[in-house]
């Protein structure tokens, strides 16, 4: 695997301190290589191995412009505001239904080459989580940067579209989605992912929230699309006093996914709701990693999260919740709960309470059971087919995480989506 | 209508039915009692097709060999069998349920199936005869429903689906006496001379509601007496017991 990254610096020098930054992070990167299972949060996913054995010409995307997006692609019947990048980049933003003055919109690769600009966004550069934040800060190109001020809340959803063409194949995409949410502001993001004709790319996207005073931000993030894609993405979330963070995760389509979610509680009342469901086949391998941290008093999170394997899937969940000395009156709660179809698929949770404050309510719960044969029974003696049965029993079971979605119309389409993924799945396995 | 010859059932090598013998023509409602362990649900299981039963025997249904169909053919081709214990079925919505199953019956008997207005017609009246909240159709199915609301939706689904053949496995059992009422009159209500029905119950006050043509007594695996719906009583008097020495 070569990356190339001198030619990659030579091409995209700014003549700022990035071009530092770069050079130091692709050293770290360097150092450690990609994540394996000797890193405790890889445990359960040796990247190193999976890529080596399905992306080992894995290189970086020159500077070529890219194309646009197929208009068959977007979301119908479904009113809201877009932005749209095509391998990673920037091509396109929308905010028809909102007061334009209110919205601060950029490509990232603008801000990046902006010295008083790049300021606002440097200390992004400082998160040293493991080598994958190294690589991404060393290579990333462009993204998002989107600033909402103060006051203003949202009158439809905004659509992330993240579609892949063939000129992403083999190509390793690094970008940074920030975003700053004014105090008393309110936004729907949904996130939305579509690969080209199962091309094979590697996508490491860093998602920053700053997330200000009595602020609402809600993220829908539609990983639905299967394909041949690896993908790590991590979302760090500043959570300041009052505001809400509400994160909803449909993890079904790629290849390899893991989401790596930290939630940071930096003001009382801060909540944040992480939720979402897996749902697996084939051979795909998805984890999710949570981590709330609450440092100040009276503030709440919880985590509900549902997974159905079928045939020789993997799953992970790894949720952790850290309570502050300081954190005293923390409400948190975190439930797993997985469903197994086939003897060769698998599921790993690791829940984690790490309390220092000593008048906390915290709760949290994994099981992982095989689809009851009763129920099959049951349904089946009424007349459906084995298929029918097991369908409706996936979908009541996932249903359970769709339902904690508190916006009605986001609601209805995910559920839709996921009505449309139940039908695809072929249970080839599960017919005797 | 259901011809059952010489029907022998095994699980885990024990043996449960030995040559069981049972015949019942369109329009006759048998019942079968017995004590605990006599094989009455072990019957009922076999009949609507359950895993896990090593069977031997003949069961002839409407003419065709039951035993080889799977279960969902056999509750297509108008075998229902209201469960002792109805499983409660987490995440799954009881009126989405009702109409899948609906409509999945009706489309394989050549039916139109119905639209979200007509069946939502057609379940208000039947729930409003059975005496049954209509609330529950939003609830997860059998999720937190009482032991009367479970029963009560087992003969909702009955006289949805109009079925041929019913059995009833102990539908009595956990009944108050109004219950029992209401779900004998579904019952009741759905006689017909070409629908039959198996009741199998330990009691006999079941019975004084749904008036049974035939009354079998089912000990070891096996009939140990048949008779009228009297018969039914003077078991109630003499117990078990007798019968089994008897037989």
């Amino acid at each position: 695997m070569n990356l190339n990254f001198d030619e990659f610096q030579k091409a995209n020098q700014t003549g700022g301190e990035l071009d530092n930054i770069r050079i130091k992070n692709f050293d770290n990167f360097q150092k450690k290589g990609f994540p394996s299972k000797k890193e405790e949060s890889w445990k359960y996913t040796d990247l190193k191995t999976m890529l080596y054995n399905n992306l080992s010409k894995l290189e970086v995307p020159n500077n070529k412009k890219t194309s646009q997006c197929h208009d068959e692609w977007l979301l119908k019947n479904f009113k809201h505001n877009q932005i749209i990048l095509v391998n990673g980049e920037f091509v396109s933003s929308t905010f028809s239904f909102e007061s334009k003055d209110k919205i601060k919109i950029k490509p990232l690769r603008v801000i990046l080459k902006d010295k008083k600009n790049f300021n606002k966004i440097k200390e992004l550069f400082d998160d040293q989580k493991n080598s994958l934040t190294s690589l991404n800060h060393a290579l990333v190109r462009d993204g998002i940067f989107l600033e909402i001020e103060d006051n203003y809340s949202f009158n439809k959803p905004l659509v992330i579209y993240n579609f892949f063409n063939k000129s992403s194949e083999n190509k390793i995409i690094n970008n940074k989605c920030f975003i700053s949410l004014g105090k008393n502001s309110k936004l729907d993001v949904l996130k939305c992912y579509k690969a080209e004709n199962s091309i094979k790319y590697f996508n490491n996207t860093i998602h920053h929230y700053s997330i200000q005073e009595n602020a609402i931000l809600k993220q829908f993030s539609i990983n639905n699309n299967l394909d041949n894609s690896y993908n790590y993405h991590l979302t760090n979330v500043k959570s300041h006093s009052n505001s809400i963070f509400e994160n909803f995760l449909f993890s079904s389509g790629s290849s390899f996914l893991k989401n790596e979610i930290h939630c940071n509680l930096l003001g009382s009342y801060a909540s944040c709701f992480v939720n979402g469901l897996i749902l697996l086949n084939n051979e795909q391998h998805h984890e999710l990693k949570t981590n709330v941290n609450h440092r100040y008093e009276h503030c709440k999170s919880s985590q509900l999260v549902k997974s159905v394997l079928l045939d020789k899937s993997s799953g992970t969940y790894q949720g952790k919740i850290y309570v502050e000395k300081e954190a005293q009156k923390t409400d948190g709660y975190q439930l797993s709960r997985a469903l197994i179809f086939s003897e060769n698929s698998t599921f790993n949770s690791k829940p984690e309470l790490e309390i220092y404050a000593d008048e906390v309510k915290c709760s949290h719960g994994s099981t992982t059971a095989n689809i009851d044969q009763g129920s099959i029974f049951y349904l089946m003696s009424r007349g459906l087919s084995k298929k029918q049965a097991n369908k409706m029993l996936i979908e009541g079971f996932l249903n359970e995480a769709v339902e904690t979605i508190t916006d009605i119309n986001i609601k209805s389409l995910i559920s839709k989506l996921l009505i449309k993924k139940i039908n695809e799945i072929k249970f080839e396995t599960n017919e005797h | 209508m259901l011809q059952i010859t010489n029907l022998s059932a095994s699980i885990d090598n024990k043996k449960i039915l030995k040559g069981f013998n049972l015949k019942i023509k369109p329009g006759e409602i048998h019942a079968i009692m017995g004590p605990n362990g006599s094989g009455k649900s072990t019957l009922a299981n076999v009949l609507t097709g359950k895993n896990g039963y090593q069977v031997e025997g003949q069961v002839l249904y409407q003419g065709k060999n039951l035993l080889k169909l799977p279960i969902e053919e056999r509750a297509q081709k108008g075998l229902f069998m209201a469960f002792q214990y109805p499983l409660e079925i987490a995440g799954v919505n009881t009126n989405n349920f009702l109409k899948t199953s609906l409509n999945t019956v009706r489309k394989v008997r050549g039916l139109k199936e119905l639209d979200s207005l007509d069946f939502l017609n057609l379940i208000k009246t039947k729930t409003k005869n059975l005496k049954i909240d209509e609330k529950i159709l939003n609830r997860q199915l059998n999720v937190g429903f009482s032991g009367g609301e479970k029963k009560k939706n087992e003969i909702l689904q009955m006289t949805i689906l109009e079925p041929k053949l019913v059995i009833l496995d102990e539908t009595d059992s956990g009944l108050d006496i109004d219950a029992m009422k209401i779900v004998s009159e579904g019952v009741n209500s759905l006689r017909d001379k070409d629908r039959s029905f198996l009741i199998i119950t330990h009691y006999q006050r079941l019975l004084d509601y749904i008036k049974p043509d035939f009354v079998h007594v089912l000990v070891d695996g096996k009939i140990a007496k048949t008779g009228c719906g009297e018969l039914a009583l003077e078991l109630e008097k003499i117990g078990y017991g007798k019968m089994e020495a008897e037989g």
